[in-house]
């Protein structure tokens, strides 16, 4: 079923503890940037592709998530094939094309609850330092989450309101008022998070 | 559960949102009418705790609103004008297990109280759902599941059929009526209000009016015609 940012299934990557994906994403990413050689960086594009397709995320739906990314990876690699090498450019679009893929990988399979207690537990060690309030920084990661497709939704309202007075559509324009009433909504939404009892006194 | 207001006042931004303000309150089902600015909404939130009184005192069950202020908020529960406001995580049966969550509850419990709730609404089938892509109905039950979840002995609802279509805003009253919880409804859509207890109307921040449902509304009618 896929109806949020992680879908509902029992493939490897969603019996795995988050913890531990994070980790393996972690090492993937420091292992990619080790070695420019296709002959790893190939398999391990393919790899990334066949572990994004295991979550149970149809073809199109995958690539639907990843598409702007990828947009961005092809650019960069488009100029270090231009600048550099071929070769370079090929590898720099294989590695991060991969890390794409697994990132996606584990998002598709991790909830965001369940992103947001680990937060909170690898922040905790910090949050006895005095350094940062743990439960604070998941929260946060979670209200962006959130919040992102609301702002969006917003700056397209903001948009078809200027075209319906006639008036040129900038982005410039539209940022002022997009600001303004996303600041406005910030208040309330503060309040509603103290009134669910986030913070005891 | 008994609520009462002794002389509670509020002053923002230089101006009195309420005058002083004593009353008990203590009926299954309370209706608060009134024009808009009229201290209607300053008056529920003092009820959880969210605006301090700056003069004067509310208490929630005997306890101060704002000495004893997590546990009078746990005694309430708020509803927003706009529920999507009130929802903070991305998933619906996340968002409702945030309320347990932050009651320190153990996993167990939280899946079971969340899946309760759900099923009690109705809307287990939405537990995955992001919560923007809810309509106004869902979110509105969404919003309602995600305060009852924790268990308050009051509910308040700022303009819960605000922006309703017809049907969804039959499908609010019936839930509301179902509900066993005390009730506080603000509300402009003065049919729901049928078979209330009592109602209160408020005007320029001051409580204009204190009776059963049809002179209550009577009253604030002749308050809006002038």
């Amino acid at each position: 079923m896929l109806n949020g940012l992680d879908i509902e299934g029992d493939s490897l990557l969603h019996r795995l503890p988050v913890r531990l994906k994070l980790a393996l994403l972690f090492a993937a990413a420091i292992l990619l940037f080790l070695t420019s050689d296709l002959r790893f960086l190939l398999p391990a594009l393919s790899l990334a592709l066949v572990l994004l397709l295991s979550t149970g995320l149809g073809p199109r739906e995958a690539f639907r998530r990843v598409r702007f990314v990828l947009f961005t990876v092809l650019l960069v690699a488009l100029a270090n094939f231009l600048f550099v090498s071929a070769a370079e450019g090929a590898a720099v679009f294989c590695r991060l094309a991969a890390l794409v893929l697994l990132a996606a990988a584990v998002t598709a399979t991790t909830g965001i609850s369940a992103f947001m207690d680990e937060i909170t537990r690898l922040l905790l060690p910090f949050e006895r330092l005095g350094l940062v309030r743990a439960a604070d920084v998941s929260l946060a990661v979670g209200l962006v989450i959130r919040f992102v497709p609301e702002i969006l939704a917003r700056y397209g309202e903001i948009a078809a309101a200027h075209k319906a007075r006639g008036l040129p559509v900038r982005p410039l324009t539209l940022l002022i008022p997009l600001i303004i009433l996303t600041l406005k909504d910030a208040d309330t939404i503060a309040m509603a998070i103290d009134a669910r009892g986030f913070r005891r006194h | 559960m008994d609520i009462v207001f002794s002389a509670a006042t509020m002053h923002y931004a230089g101006r009195v949102a309420l005058h002083p303000l004593s009353l008990s309150l203590c009926e299954r089902r309370i209706g608060v009418v009134g024009l808009n600015g009229s201290g209607k909404t300053t008056m529920a939130r003092m009820i959880n705790g969210l605006v301090k009184p700056t003069d004067g005192r509310v208490t929630v069950d005997g306890l101060d609103t704002i000495t004893d202020e997590d546990a009078a908020r746990g005694k309430t529960g708020l509803i927003f004008q706009n529920p999507q406001h009130q929802m903070i995580l991305p998933v619906l049966a996340d968002d409702i297990a945030f309320g347990l969550k932050n009651r320190g509850l153990d996993k167990v419990e939280i899946e079971s109280r969340t899946q309760a709730i759900l099923e009690r609404f109705g809307i287990a089938h939405l537990a995955r759902r992001r919560v923007h892509e809810l309509s106004g109905g869902e979110s509105q039950l969404g919003a309602i599941a995600s305060v009852l979840v924790t268990g308050p002995e009051l509910l308040i609802l700022d303009e819960p059929t605000n922006q309703l279509d017809l049907k969804n805003r039959a499908m609010i009253e019936r839930t509301l009526a179902a509900l066993p919880e005390q009730v506080l409804v603000i509300t402009h859509d003065l049919p729901l209000l049928d078979g209330f207890d009592r109602v209160l109307v408020f005007h320029e921040g001051r409580l204009a009016a204190d009776e059963r449902p049809q002179t209550a509304i009577s009253a604030y009618k002749r308050i809006a015609s002038c």
